[in-house]
C-alpha cells in the first residue's frame, strides 16, 4: 500500500489538531496568594511578670546589668529590658523546651557535640539556678542577696561562676552546672539586647544602635549604588521604627 | 478505506463531545457568537459551579442586595432551552425576560441595549452549541422592594435609553469599532462610569471611574492625569492584553475581565478600543496642590514608605517593569477615592495571570504591621510624591476600608 494520501494526511492532521485540546493540559503557575494573608508575631506586653518570682527579677535585673551595664554606649541590660525578654521567653515555649525531646537517657559527662544533655528545662534550670546563687550569697556575703553586692564583688563572683572557679551549692551535672547556669545566663542576656524589641528586650533599638544593625530592612540597592559612603538609616523593628508616627527618630 | 475510518472517528469524537444543538450550516455564525461572548465577558457573571459552562449561580452584590445570576445554557428546565432568538434579543435590548418580567440592571441590557440584531442571533446561536447544564438558580434573592421586578420599569424610565450604536461618520471605522465595543458588549461603563443613587449610570461623568464592591474602577477617559490620556495605544493595548504595563497590574474584578475577556480579543478589537478612549476625550478632577514634604503625615509616609515600600517600588516610585507597578504618575493611585490603593496596602493583591505574563506578582498584605493612621500616612506619601498630587488620605477612611477587607476579602 502506498504512503498516505494528500486527503488522509488532512484528515489525520484533523482529527489531531481537533482532539489535542482534549489531551494537552496548560498549567500556568500562579504562586498561592490569599487576601489578607498574614502571620504576624505576638508581641509582649509591657508590664507583670508572667514566670518570674519578685526576689528572682531583682537578681536577673542586677546579673544583666553587670554582663551590660550602662554607659555611653548603650543603656544597661536592665533598662534594655533584657529581664522582661527572659521573663517571656520563659513562660512561652523556650522556658519548657517544648520543641525538644526530652526523655532520657542524659549521659553524665557529655562530649561538646552532644548538645543539650540536661533533664532540666529553662524554667528549672532558671528556678533552680537562681536558688543556688541566692543560698551562696547568703552563706558568704553575710546573708546579703546578690543584687545588694557591690558592683565590683558581684563581676567577681560572676567571673568565678564562668570559669568554674565558684561552685553553688546543690549544682551538679547533668542537671546544671555553676558554669552552665552562667552560659545560660549570657546567652540569654545577648538574646534579650539583640532580638527584635517586640520580644521585650533591645528597647528602642539601642541594641541595633549600638553595632550600627539595620534591623528588618532588605533591600540596599540604593546604598550600595554609594559605596564608601557611611550608612546613615536608622534600624527598623518588626513593628516599625518611631519615624512611622511623625516622632522624630 | 483508511478515509473513512478517520471519517467515522471525526463522528465519533464530536458526537462524544456531548449533546450539541448547532446545525452544521450556522458554525460560521456560532463561532462569531463564541467571540462575542468573550467581547462581552459573559464568564464573568454567568460562570457556572463547575467553572466552565454557563450555568450561573454565582451572587453578584450590588448595593441593593445580592443578585443569582442566571443560567444561560439551554437546559430547557433551569436554563433558557425554551427561548427563541426573538426572546434573546429582548432580554439583550431591552431587559426583559420571556414572560414579560424585567431583569435587573446588573445584566448590563442598558449597554447590551447598543448591539446589533445580528450579534444577538450570533450569541444566542453560540449558546444554543453549548451543553445543557441542569442547574437551579434562585431568581429571587434581593430584599424588599427591590424584589418588585416592576419597579425595574420605573427604573428604566429615569435611567435606560434603549437604541442601537449608531456610528458617528465623522470618525474612522476603527474609532467607531472600539466606540460600538467599548459602549455595547464589552460594557465598560458598569464599573468605569459612577453610579446615581439609585443605581444608574451618572450619565454626566461617563467612564470618570466608579467605586463598586468595595474597589474602585478608575476614570479611563483621555483625561491626562486620572485617566489614560497619559497611556499610549500600545500601553493599552498590552495592558488588555497581558493585564500588565510598567505602571500598573489588573487585580480585583479588572483580572477576571482580563482573563476571561479582554487577553482573548483580537489585536484589531483591543487597537479599536484604545483609539476610541483616547480620541473620546478626557474629563476628570483638577490636580490639587500636593501635600507639601514637610507635613507631618508626609514625613511619616515617607519613613514606612522607605522601610515598607521601597524594597520593591524603589526610592523614587519607579517600580520594576513586569513585576512590580510604579507608583510615579500611576493612575489608580491618583484617583480622588484612595479605595484602590488602601486595599492593596491593606489585604494585599495578585495581579492576573494570562498567556503573555503567566507570572502573576502578588504584594503580601500590610494590615497586621500599619495602624490606620499609619496606612493613611504612606498613602498620602504616595500620592502626593514624584510628581504626583492627589487628596490626602485620613485614618478614618482606612479604618472603613480595614472593616470593609476584613469581613469581605474579595
Amino acid at each position: 500500500m502506498s504512503v498516505f494520501s494528500r486527503r488522509q494526511l488532512l484528515s489525520a492532521t484533523a482529527l489531531v489538531a481537533f482532539s489535542s485540546s482534549a489531551l494537552a493540559r496548560n498549567f500556568s503557575g500562579r504562586l498561592p496568594w490569599r487576601p489578607n494573608e498574614a502571620y504576624p508575631p505576638s508581641v509582649v506586653r509591657p508590664g507583670g511578670w508572667y514566670f518570674l518570682t519578685a526576689d528572682e527579677v531583682a537578681t536577673l535585673d542586677a546579673i544583666v546589668s553587670r554582663l551590660i551595664p550602662g554607659d555611653d554606649l548603650s543603656p544597661s541590660g536592665k533598662d534594655a529590658g533584657c529581664t522582661v525578654f527572659i521573663d517571656r521567653q520563659l513562660a512561652g515555649p523556650y522556658g519548657t523546651y517544648e520543641w525538644l525531646y526530652m526523655q532520657g537517657p542524659f549521659s553524665s559527662k557529655p562530649l561538646p557535640t552532644q548538645g543539650i544533655q540536661s533533664p532540666l528545662v529553662p524554667q528549672q534550670q532558671y528556678r533552680q539556678g537562681l536558688a543556688a546563687l541566692a543560698a551562696y550569697c547568703r552563706q558568704n556575703f553575710g546573708g546579703k542577696t546578690f543584687e545588694q553586692l557591690a558592683p565590683e564583688e558581684q563581676d567577681k563572683l560572676l567571673q568565678g561562676m564562668e570559669k568554674g572557679e565558684v561552685q553553688l551549692p546543690g549544682l551538679a551535672a547533668p542537671n546544671l552546672t555553676t558554669t552552665m547556669l552562667f552560659n545560660l545566663l549570657l546567652q540569654n542576656t545577648m538574646e534579650g539586647f539583640f532580638a527584635d524589641p517586640i520580644y521585650g528586650g533591645n528597647k528602642d533599638m539601642c541594641g541595633w544602635r549600638m553595632i550600627g544593625f539595620p534591623g528588618v530592612r532588605y533591600d540596599f540597592r540604593d546604598v550600595l549604588n554609594n559605596p564608601g559612603k557611611p550608612y546613615t538609616k536608622p534600624p527598623v523593628s518588626i513593628m516599625g521604627r518611631p519615624d512611622w508616627n511623625g516622632a522624630p527618630t | 478505506m483508511r478515509g473513512a475510518i478517520l471519517a467515522t472517528a471525526l463522528t465519533v469524537a464530536a458526537l462524544a463531545a456531548g449533546p450539541v444543538r448547532a446545525e452544521p450550516d450556522n458554525y460560521t455564525e456560532s463561532e462569531r457568537g463564541r467571540y462575542l461572548t468573550i467581547l462581552g465577558d459573559c464568564m464573568a457573571c454567568h460562570i457556572g459551579p463547575d467553572g466552565q459552562s454557563l450555568a450561573g449561580g454565582h451572587l453578584l452584590e450590588t448595593p441593593f442586595g445580592k443578585i443569582s445570576v442566571p443560567n444561560i445554557t439551554p437546559d430547557d428546565e433551569t436554563g433558557i432551552g425554551r427561548w427563541t432568538a426573538d426572546d434573546f434579543d429582548q432580554a439583550m435590548r431591552h431587559g426583559v425576560r420571556p414572560d414579560g418580567t424585567h431583569l435587573y440592571p446588573a445584566f448590563p441590557y442598558t449597554s447590551f441595549t447598543k448591539m446589533s440584531r445580528a450579534d444577538n442571533d450570533a450569541i444566542f446561536a453560540y449558546l444554543r452549541t453549548r451543553p445543557a447544564v441542569e442547574h437551579r438558580v434562585d431568581r429571587d434573592t434581593l430584599p424588599f422592594p427591590f424584589n418588585i421586578r416592576l419597579l425595574m420599569a420605573g427604573w428604566n424610565w429615569l435611567n435606560f435609553t434603549p437604541g442601537e450604536f449608531q456610528p458617528d461618520p465623522q470618525r474612522s471605522a476603527e474609532y467607531n469599532r472600539g466606540a460600538y465595543l467599548v459602549e455595547g458588549p464589552a460594557h465598560c461603563g458598569l464599573c468605569h462610569t459612577p453610579r446615581n443613587l439609585i443605581g444608574g449610570d451618572q450619565t454626566s461623568a461617563h467612564l470618570e471611574g466608579g467605586a463598586l464592591q468595595g474597589w474602585f474602577a478608575p476614570n479611563i477617559t483621555a483625561d491626562k492625569r486620572l485617566g489614560i490620556g497619559d497611556w499610549s495605544e500600545a500601553e493599552i493595548i498590552a495592558y488588555l492584553r497581558t493585564g500588565h504595563t510598567e505602571r500598573s497590574a489588573a487585580s480585583g474584578p479588572m483580572a477576571e475581565v482580563v482573563a476571561y475577556s479582554t487577553s482573548q480579543m483580537t489585536e484589531a478589537d483591543l487597537k479599536a478600543i484604545a483609539v476610541y478612549l483616547r480620541e473620546r476625550g478626557g474629563a476628570g478632577s483638577a490636580a490639587p496642590a500636593p501635600v507639601p514634604a514637610e507635613d507631618s503625615r508626609m514625613r511619616a509616609g515617607a519613613a514606612i514608605y522607605d522601610d515598607t515600600c521601597a524594597a520593591c517600588h524603589v526610592g523614587d516610585g519607579s517600580g520594576a517593569t513586569g513585576m512590580f507597578p510604579r507608583l510615579a504618575n500611576n493612575q489608580l493611585i491618583l484617583q480622588d477615592d484612595p479605595t484602590g490603593i488602601l486595599r492593596v496596602v491593606l489585604q494585599g493583591s495578585q495581579s492576573v495571570a494570562t498567556p503573555q505574563a503567566p507570572t502573576a506578582p502578588s504584594m503580601p498584605s500590610f494590615s497586621w504591621r500599619l495602624t490606620d493612621q499609619q496606612v493613611a500616612d504612606v498613602a498620602t506619601f504616595i500620592r502626593n510624591s514624584w510628581g504626583n498630587a492627589a487628596p490626602a488620605v485620613s485614618a478614618e477612611q482606612v479604618r472603613k476600608m480595614r472593616e470593609l477587607t476584613a469581613e469581605r476579602p474579595d
